[in-house]
């Protein structure tokens, strides 16, 4: 009894490894696959070339998917594979591109176009802030020869000619001409 | 807007109009490859007539390596064109050699039966040789020197001018390191 027990643990014991080895394996395979999936989505079908591998139903994207998951199972990193498809089809097969070369154009106009938009934005707004301010200078200024000019018209002196007292009459229509302008300014 | 903020809005456009101009100018059906100049991927395949054949059995000669099939269009069209080449060149110097492509062998046997050519055609179960040449489509043909280098890529189907220009050409270069 003893000797079947201990027989049992022994077999129990020589199949571990194996299951295990077995788990592995399964979890390795779902692994290729959804590293296959990802590097798939990374390339361009050649046959479509609007979609990715992964999108693609074209026999070439299936069979390109296929050499991607063969690569894979024989051990190499999925940077490997990719510089394998690079190496044949040149970068055009990346549908994101690598960010050196000609190809920082792509990345770096987008930030140049931002930033130069942004600073036309800022210059715009200066512009407008310093208009305002402006504005209220020549109001201001406005207001002050007014004043004075209302101020002068005034004092006439004594030899005032008939003249003088029309000029005086159309300062005053000039004043409310100039009050109302001021108005509509503001 | 004073100074050159004046000229820079109206600027700005510029070379964006002028790279979608340029993009005008470039045919879309001109595809980039990156093994042209580079040693063709070796292979080792079986033939339709059921012998195997590998890159090292074409050193020293000027391949013509054609990828067709026959369910496609172009290929009927250029085909002609590569029967003249057999006809052309003189076989120990020049070789056509077809890759069926996503293809049964029994319907390229029919098709070259019924277009003619005697040149051999290599079977590429999983297209694997068509991914390592970096192959888009068929019609899709390579022209490799006698040491075994892509020297011209060609996409599309070929005419005679074609074949004569890239073989003549390689020729030519071959002639003048040779001599």
């Amino acid at each position: 009894m003893r000797a079947a027990l201990g027989l049992i643990c022994l077999l129990a014991f020589a199949a571990r490894p194996a299951v295990a080895g077995a788990a592995q394996e399964a979890l390795s395979a779902a692994e290729i696959d959804q590293m296959t999936a990802e590097l798939a989505a990374q390339l361009r079908c050649p046959v479509c070339r609007n979609q990715s591998v992964l999108e693609s139903s074209s026999g070439l994207a299936r069979e390109m998917q296929s050499v991607i998951r063969d690569r894979l199972s024989a051990g190499e990193t999925p940077d490997e594979v990719k510089a394998y498809f690079v190496s044949r089809y040149g970068d055009w097969i990346l549908l994101r591109p690598e960010p050196k070369g000609i190809n920082l154009v792509v990345y770096l106009l987008p930030a140049a176009a931002l930033l130069a938009g942004a600073g036309l934005l800022v210059r715009q707004i200066r512009r407008w802030a310093s208009s305002e301010t402006d504005l209220e200078a020549t109001v201001a200024e406005t207001q002050t020869a007014v004043s004075q000019a209302t101020a002068e018209a005034n004092v006439a002196p004594a030899s005032q000619t008939e003249a003088d007292l029309s000029r005086k009459a159309l300062s005053e229509e000039d004043e409310e001409w100039i009050r109302e302008q001021i108005g509509s300014l503001r | 807007m004073k100074g050159a903020g004046r000229w820079l809005i109206p600027i700005l456009p510029v070379p964006v109009i002028g790279l979608l101009a340029f993009g005008l100018t470039r045919d879309v059906q001109v595809l980039p490859s990156a093994i042209v100049g580079e040693p063709a991927p070796d292979f080792h395949l079986a033939t339709m007539s059921g012998d195997s054949l590998a890159l090292e059995d074409l050193a020293g000669e000027i391949v013509i390596l054609n990828f067709w099939a026959s369910w496609c269009i172009p290929c009927r069209q250029e085909h002609p064109a590569l029967v003249r080449a057999t006809e052309t060149y003189d076989p120990g110097k020049v070789r056509v050699l077809g890759v069926l492509y996503q293809d049964e062998p029994s319907k390229a046997k029919r098709f070259m039966d019924r277009f003619g050519g005697e040149w051999e055609t290599v079977l590429d179960p999983g297209t694997r040789t068509a991914i390592d040449f970096g192959v888009y489509g068929v019609p899709e043909t390579f022209f490799l020197n006698a040491d075994g280098q892509i020297a011209y890529k060609h996409i599309g189907p070929l005419n005679w001018g074609i074949i004569e220009a890239k073989v003549d050409s390689i020729l030519a270069v071959e002639g003048a390191t040779a001599s």
